[in-house]
């Protein structure tokens, strides 16, 4: 298992991640891309702080920040969507166009 | 290393004021919570832009090894950033009162938004910064969806927090990939591994993803396909903190990060900047063009004021710091002195499209001459403020050899008076449906005189302003002039 490996694998987390922003139409199922995303910083933190970084280890302080904020964000997010569900009976990003794009 | 924790003092407070707020809001009848809250937080962060001003005066310091920075640069807009909230509260004491509910944790809000904006000016370091823009993005999103019976306003909030999460995941992709190949979150520490000569793919990839997530952050084109429906979804006076104090704050967080830490690269990522500054204030004019609801004309023109404002981060250099916090000042004043005429007219009327303003300028000549002049200063017509930044700011850019990018200004600054100017035309020619005179409250009117005072202030005697932020940008360019002295 070399650097590259998980450089890859991050790589490919976070481009599915961002394609799951742009192609899902349901909040939540872009809630949970944006979640992959940040899920391919933390394997990368974490990888680089393991090889590059071993003494000071600062990725991994900053991944356990980020895992924190995410954590965050979804309990906002979903109380902000579940307002939304509550108004419209509806969490589809296409029918919430009372603003046009 | 001994750590003077009371130079985080001014943070501590206004984390402490916040909480006070929500404390004071605990203990009153529902009547007297807007009034009392508001003077609170309002009395509270005027109070606490003086101490901060006073008690950091002259002092310069680093506190846990360079994460936390403490300087002209940070006071200066820790100073700025209490003011501004100030502002925003006495614009929306009486939205507040007319159109939502549960003041206190409003106004609490915005007191965390505004202690997060001062640590964005004071972070040294990528984490930090990261952490803090969080902060203001999240106190940001509950203020946008604040009016929760608004489906509106519910839909703004959902809109701000997806794409505002999804901005902040690429950011962190660029700062996880500037840390893998240089190995440090530091601006300084970058500064010094930064080889504009041998940057390798890693580390232009980390600052490509880091220029989009800030450029989501503050509504740049092609990253700005947000802001016109929060600007429309969010109750206005949230609108106005969004337009004004969060882009300042990003343009601080920038202004450091830049000067601080990628200056080494600047030829790599000038062009860059500048080709974003020049879409971003030609789409931001047009498209405002077509608009008829006046919450996203002022949205679209603020677009066009981040591509003014790019300009200046394109032809970094100690003129145009200077030049960008300068235009900053009086964009925020204008843009205020706009939106609380917007606000005024929305609780009498509850109307907000560019053609119900007809005739303002007969039912309420005041209100309309505040919006007049606010209107004309982001145009950048003379004895406004917008003119003097504008000139400022288009000279640095002429001095940094990007004559074209500040040719395109100018012409984008015409652009911009046409509609301003249709907005005018309905205030001031166009026939009201309802003549009868508008009963403005003496508060709105108070805050309407202070914020067009302002507009002049900037406008006809920038002189002691321009002083303190050359004091100020001085600190967070020695970089730039380290380059110039060895090229």
């Amino acid at each position: 298992m070399s650097l590259l490996h998980f450089q890859v694998l991050s790589a490919a987390l976070f481009a599915i991640g961002v394609y799951g922003v742009l192609a899902r139409r349901s909040a939540v199922l872009i809630l949970l891309s944006i979640e992959l995303v940040l899920n391919a910083v933390n394997v990368n933190l974490v990888a680089f702080a393991a090889f590059l970084d071993p003494t000071r280890g600062l990725g991994q302080v900053i991944a356990v920040f980020v895992i924190t904020v995410a954590a965050a964000e979804v309990g906002l997010a979903l109380a902000i969507i579940l307002q939304l569900y509550r108004k419209r009976a509806s969490v589809d990003v296409d029918k919430i166009d009372l603003l046009k794009w | 290393m001994s750590v003077d924790f009371t130079l985080l003092l001014p943070e501590f407070l206004v984390a402490g004021l916040a909480f006070l707020v929500l404390t004071v809001d605990f203990f009153l009848p529902p009547h007297r919570r807007n009034g009392v809250t508001a003077s609170v937080t309002a009395v509270g962060m005027v109070g606490l832009a003086l101490f901060s001003a006073l008690f950091l005066q002259g002092k310069s310091d680093s506190l846990y090894q360079g994460v936390f920075l403490v300087d002209s640069f940070s006071t200066f807009f820790k100073a700025f950033f209490l003011v501004l909230g100030a502002g925003v509260v006495l614009m929306s004491v009486e939205f507040v009162r007319k159109h939502l509910t549960h003041p206190g944790e409003f106004y609490a809000l915005i007191t965390l938004s505004v202690l997060a904006m001062m640590l964005m000016a004071a972070a040294g370091e990528l984490l930090t910064a990261y952490i803090s823009l969080e902060l203001l993005s999240f106190t940001l999103y509950v203020l946008v969806s604040f009016a929760r019976e608004d489906p509106r306003s519910n839909e703004a909030g959902t809109k701000y927090i997806l794409l505002g999460a999804f901005s902040s995941g690429l950011l962190l992709y660029g700062i996880s990939l500037v840390y893998g190949s240089l190995g440090t979150t530091h601006y300084l520490d970058i500064a010094t591994r930064l080889f504009p000569s041998q940057m390798a793919p890693t580390t232009l990839a980390g600052l490509a993803l880091i220029v989009a997530g800030l450029g989501f952050k503050m509504a740049a084109v092609p990253f700005h396909m947000w802001a016109p429906d929060i600007y429309e979804g969010a109750p206005t006076p949230v609108t106005a903190h969004l337009a004004v104090a969060s882009k300042a704050a990003v343009f601080a967080l920038v202004l450091r990060l830049f000067s601080q830490a990628f200056i080494p690269a600047l030829d790599q990522w000038q062009i860059i900047v500048a080709i974003l500054a020049a879409i971003t204030m030609t789409v931001g004019n047009l498209v405002a063009i077509t608009q008829h609801n006046i919450k996203r004309l002022l949205a679209y023109s603020s677009i066009a004021q981040v591509g003014y404002l790019l300009v200046g981060v394109a032809a970094l250099s100690h003129a145009a710091s200077n030049a960008i916090i300068l235009h900053l000042a009086g964009y925020a004043f204008s843009n205020l002195a706009a939106f609380m005429v917007v606000i005024v007219y929305f609780n009498l009327t509850g109307k907000e499209e560019i053609k119900e303003f007809a005739g303002l300028g007969q039912r309420h000549p005041f209100a309309a001459m505040v919006m007049a002049a606010a209107l004309f200063s982001l145009a950048g017509l003379p004895f406004f403020a917008g003119f003097i930044t504008k000139f400022y700011l288009f000279t640095a850019a002429a001095q940094a050899g990007l004559l074209w990018l500040a040719g395109l200004a100018i012409t984008n600054s015409l652009i911009s008076l046409y509609y301003y100017l249709v907005v005018i035309r309905q205030m001031y020619i166009e026939k009201p449906e309802d003549a009868a005179p508008l009963r403005v409250p003496v508060l709105s009117m108070g805050v309407l005189a202070l914020l067009v005072a302002g507009v002049f202030f900037v406008g006809v005697y920038p002189r002691p302003l321009v002083d303190v932020i050359q004091n100020a940008s001085e600190v967070i360019l020695p970089a730039v002039t380290a380059l110039a002295a060895g090229r």
